[in-house]
């Protein structure tokens, strides 16, 4: 399956934040909540049992100067492998102007599942986003399968985070330099002009990025312990 | 050649003997503590962070723009404890070079520059300073392993030869990687947060 879905959100001269453009394709089915306020809710939801090896989908996000949006998933996502064993890809593409707040559910990688990810992020001077990732790696005693995770933003053109997650290989799973044995990772990005301070535990930090913005990570055995990290910030 | 020989001898006079790559971190907590554990630590180091590092260093030998290639490993390093770590041995080694292959692209390093783009300046074939910094990436923590678990240095000396380090700068060469290691970069964060006496600046 092959979908591409388009949000556009605007600013209303009265300070609300309106949905311009939604255009869903299925599964990726955009739902707006009844409400006017400065900040618009979108929910994401999956119509139909997805991504499945060899689907390849699409979104593209973009929140105008002056316009809030907060996206959010309504379940956790399976990555599934396909009948053909081909791989299954998403690209999330972000214009923001304004402000963006994304909240997908946690992604659950099955075994045998393939599956490529990219997030991209484009900035405007004065915008700002929040983003979070939580992986699971395989069901309960599952083994992962194999994902690749790729979040790329910038400000202006200039790089903020650059950072691919690589999952699904037992030797590096389990090294202490690659993901320690855990079976959760998250991770939540913020991109405003708020100082942070470093921060951090045996298996979580917060941390300033190098040209702004601030990345909270943290490893764990179940997802309610990786969350509760990335709730704090 | 020569000089990819000169920076991977740990007699180097860089700095790099006070940097343990996380290890020391991680024999603190018991997660590194013999040959297996040892093995995997660097098994996953290489193929993460060394991955990382040699193929920044491969780009700075191609002749990338050196403050763009500087700008986009930050964004690749999001702990700040990684980065310093990466501009300490940058800047020893740095000293050094300026003395033994003085030149003007070295000149042309931004300030505190990362460590692989002063192995790719350095080391002008991409695959070479590649390898450079992949063998790197591995062969401080391994000798940071034998002084600190008191380690058999046959045992690791045959981890070490026995990794895909010529792999890995191999596929460095081909694109510019942006592999995280989030658990590297925790483990970096702690050990400056962990109070008592280090050894290792990380």
């Amino acid at each position: 399956m092959k979908a591409s879905a388009r949000l556009v959100v605007s600013p209303d001269p009265h300070g609300n934040s309106v949905v311009r453009v939604l255009r869903s394709m299925t599964p990726l089915t955009l739902v707006p909540a009844r409400r006017v306020g400065p900040v618009a809710l979108v929910h994401l939801v999956s119509s139909v049992t997805a991504p499945l090896g060899g689907d390849s989908l699409s979104l593209t996000v973009e929140v105008e100067r002056g316009a809030s949006l907060e996206l959010r998933g309504v379940a956790a996502t399976l990555l599934l492998p396909g009948s053909s064993g081909a791989e299954s890809s998403s690209l999330v593409r972000f214009h923001v102007q304004g402000n963006l707040c994304y909240k997908p559910e946690p992604t659950v990688v099955t075994g045998r599942a393939n599956h490529t990810a990219v997030v991209e992020a484009e900035l405007d001077g004065h915008a700002q986003l929040r983003t979070r990732e939580v992986l699971v790696l395989g069901r309960a005693g599952e083994a992962s399968g194999a994902l690749s995770s790729t979040v790329r933003a910038t400000r202006c053109g200039k790089p903020l985070l650059h950072q691919q997650l690589v999952v699904g290989s037992p030797s590096i799973d389990g090294s202490p330099a690659g993901l320690a044995g855990k079976r959760v990772v998250g991770t939540e990005l913020v991109l405003d002009s708020v100082a942070r301070e470093s921060d951090g535990g045996e298996w979580w930090s917060v941390v300033p990025l190098a040209a702004g913005g601030t990345l909270a990570t943290a490893l764990g055995e179940d997802v309610v312990t990786v969350t509760r990290v990335l709730d704090a910030i | 050649m020569l000089t990819a020989l000169i920076l991977a001898d740990s007699r180097f006079p860089g700095g790099g003997h006070v940097h343990s790559g996380g290890l020391e971190e991680a024999a603190a907590r018991g997660l590194v503590s013999d040959e297996p554990s040892l093995r995997s630590f660097l098994h996953g180091r290489l193929v993460g962070a060394g991955l990382l590092a040699a193929g920044f260093a491969a780009a700075a030998a191609r002749g990338e723009d050196l403050d763009v290639l500087d700008a986009e490993l930050d964004a690749r390093t999001p702990s700040p404890a990684q980065r310093e770590a990466s501009r300490a041995q940058g800047r020893g080694m740095l000293r050094a070079a300026r003395r033994a292959w003085p030149s003007e692209r070295l000149a042309a390093l931004p300030r505190d520059p990362h460590q692989p783009l002063v192995i790719g300046v350095l080391v002008d074939d991409p695959f070479e300073a590649a390898l450079t910094c992949a063998y790197l990436a591995v062969s401080g923590p391994a000798s940071a392993a034998v002084r600190l678990l008191g380690l058999d240095p046959f045992g690791v000396n045959a981890i070490v030869a026995g990794l895909p380090v010529q792999d890995v700068a191999s596929r460095a060469c081909k694109e510019l990687p942006a592999l995280g290691s989030p658990a590297l970069d925790l483990l970096a964060e702690a050990h400056l947060r962990r109070e008592g006496v280090r050894l290792f600046g990380s």
